[in-house]
């Protein structure tokens, strides 16, 4: 009886390592900001169903995917929710330069609990005293990032940030701010309010006093395998179909009409946190 | 067949081959987890360098994550204590379905549990709460509660057995020489379970140096606020800082081995002590 058991055992472990070996289908390792997952998902399964290509998508922070392509030397396409990041991807030798594509656009917003509880109506209003504002953290979270550059932009720097009660760790987690409501506001992108219709309000930010609109920017990994194979996924991604799927759930896939929010602002670019932020924060 | 069956007798090479086999595996298990570290080390001299740490930012973290996790750990034992000696001495209705409950933070993810405390926080017993004493959401109390929510599971469950394990008969012994019940708690039990709350107490340390998913959920991940050494990892990771957050790993591996070895050091110096009471 034993000696079946050990076997049996064996037999187990033995299949469970063979079903890990190798797979007949074409791969692709696609490294995805989190912030694009519930469109993505869908244009993966239509460009899986179409094509017969497997994609392995690892969603995460913009950041978070460089690191984890930095040490496990993998990933064919990348995409990630500013332009920031692939300056720094280029820059570590993780991204083929001038392969980058500009994806849909994102334009800053303010975003409140439902009813707006402490009735926000302006960027001013971030300062009164009392509010609980929250941001993404500037260090590591693209949003966050914008959304300083915003208030400094603004001259409303150092007037806010003592209101900041709460960094959040990645996009997702910002527009979750607002949805728990235990802030009375947080700088995010209008696709939030998209996400969240029933559980958080938008309050417009007039385009004049926004320096500068992101996008997500997708470009082909240095350790791509089947580089025909990852130009034709992003051909697909940003295919009209794949647009069309981005518009469905609420992201600007046109630069046009991402201009109409903010006319006079720069698309991508990369800013630095100024020294006044750290002085701030007391780093 | 005979011959073999006698080979591979219990006293013969079976126990050799066994014995061998156990030492294999220690050594083993010893080299994994050197090689942890030591592809760390590698990977962060290999790494380039996004951003730059400040020496205030390693201090603060810490300084916060041993604090938070003392406070947490101490707190989850405390209340431990009484909840375990009910669930050790005492016949409820429903007791199984109560033991079973406390498994909470044992079984659920610690995200999940970060995030059904923040649920709490909404409701309005968590608002008076937090309008009456002090705030918990997104503040360093969050992270105390979190990680003290978390480690309870552990400090409750091994209390319990230690409890357990000592078993009535003396309690009863000073019952019958007129001690109350209270009395014979604390004057019999508890100075019998000393070692293995301590030892509770560990676990629960260690455990709590390492939380990050209750406490970011809960405390956030504020920069030089709620920054503690997980959370300094997450966030360089997610700078795409890899080398800073290698750095912050072996600072955590240090500052927690370090202080568990001090800890385990001065309690089994004192362990005469201990036993003296």
């Amino acid at each position: 009886m034993k000696k079946f058991r050990i076997l049996g055992l064996v037999l187990v472990v033995g299949l469970g390592f063979s079903a890990c070996g190798k797979k007949e289908l074409p791969e692709l390792d696609f490294f995805c900001g989190a912030a694009v997952k519930v469109p993505m998902d869908e244009i993966v399964a239509n460009f899986e169903k179409e094509t017969g290509v497997e994609v392995n998508v690892i969603y995460s922070g913009s950041g978070n995917l460089l690191s984890q392509m930095e040490i496990t030397k993998r990933g064919d396409v990348y995409l990630c929710g500013s332009p920031d990041y692939v300056i720094i991807g280029e820059e570590k030798g993780l991204l083929v330069k001038g392969t980058s594509r500009r994806g849909t656009y994102l334009v800053p917003a303010i975003i409140t609990p439902k009813g707006n509880p402490k009735n926000i109506t302006c960027l001013e209003d971030l300062a009164k005293k009392g509010v609980r504002f929250g941001i993404g953290n500037p260090e590591t979270v693209c949003l966050g990032l914008y959304c300083v550059e915003l208030l400094d932009y603004n001259n409303l720097l150092e007037k806010v940030m003592p209101n900041t009660v709460v960094f959040a760790k990645g996009c997702a987690s910002t527009a979750n701010l607002a949805v728990l409501g235990k802030v009375d506001a947080i700088l995010g992108w209008r696709v939030f309010k998209a996400w969240n219709p029933e559980e958080v309000e938008l309050i417009e930010i007039p385009g004049e006093r926004i320096p500068r609109l992101s996008y997500n920017a997708i470009a082909v990994g240095s350790f791509v395998k089947n580089r025909r194979l990852a130009d034709k996924f992003i051909n697909y991604v940003l295919s009209a179909e794949g647009k069309k799927i981005f518009k469905k759930w609420g992201y600007i896939s046109d630069e046009g009409e991402a201009m109409k929010f903010a006319a006079e602002a720069k698309i991508g670019g990369c800013y630095k946190l100024p020294d006044k932020y750290f002085r701030i924060i007391g780093k | 067949m005979r011959g073999i069956k006698k080979f591979w007798s219990e006293g013969g090479w079976r126990d050799k081959f066994l014995l061998f086999f156990f030492r294999l595996i220690f050594v083993l298990t010893i080299a994994f987890f050197a090689a942890l570290i030591i592809s760390t080390i590698i990977q962060m001299q290999t790494s380039s360098s996004v951003g730059t740490i400040s020496k205030n930012e390693i201090f603060f973290a810490v300084k916060l994550t041993l604090i938070t996790a003392f406070s947490s750990s101490a707190l989850a034992v405390l209340i431990s204590i009484p909840v375990a000696y009910i669930l050790s001495r005492h016949k409820f209705p429903l007791k199984n379905a109560v033991e079973t409950l406390l498994f909470i933070p044992v079984v659920t993810p610690p995200v999940a549990l970060g995030a059904m405390l923040l649920m709490f926080f909404k409701t309005p017993l968590g608002e008076f709460f937090e309008s009456h004493f002090f705030g918990v959401v997104y503040e360093v109390p969050g992270l105390v509660l979190a990680q003290g929510v978390v480690v309870f599971g552990i400090a409750v469950n091994v209390i319990k057995m230690v409890f357990n394990s000592v078993g009535p008969e003396y309690e009863e012994i000073a019952r019958t020489l007129g001690a109350t019940k209270i009395q014979a708690f604390f004057k019999v039990l508890l100075p019998l379970s000393k070692k293995g709350i301590i030892a509770a107490f560990f676990l629960a340390f260690a455990r709590a140096i390492g939380e990050f998913g209750a406490g970011v959920m809960l405390a956030g991940a504020t920069t030089m606020k709620t920054e503690t050494l997980p959370i300094a990892i997450y966030l360089n990771f997610s700078s795409a800082d890899v080398r800073g957050a290698c750095v912050f790993t072996l600072i955590s591996l240090i500052v927690s081995l370090g202080t568990l070895f001090l800890i385990k050091e001065y309690a089994e110096n004192r362990k005469p002590l201990l036993q003296s009471r």
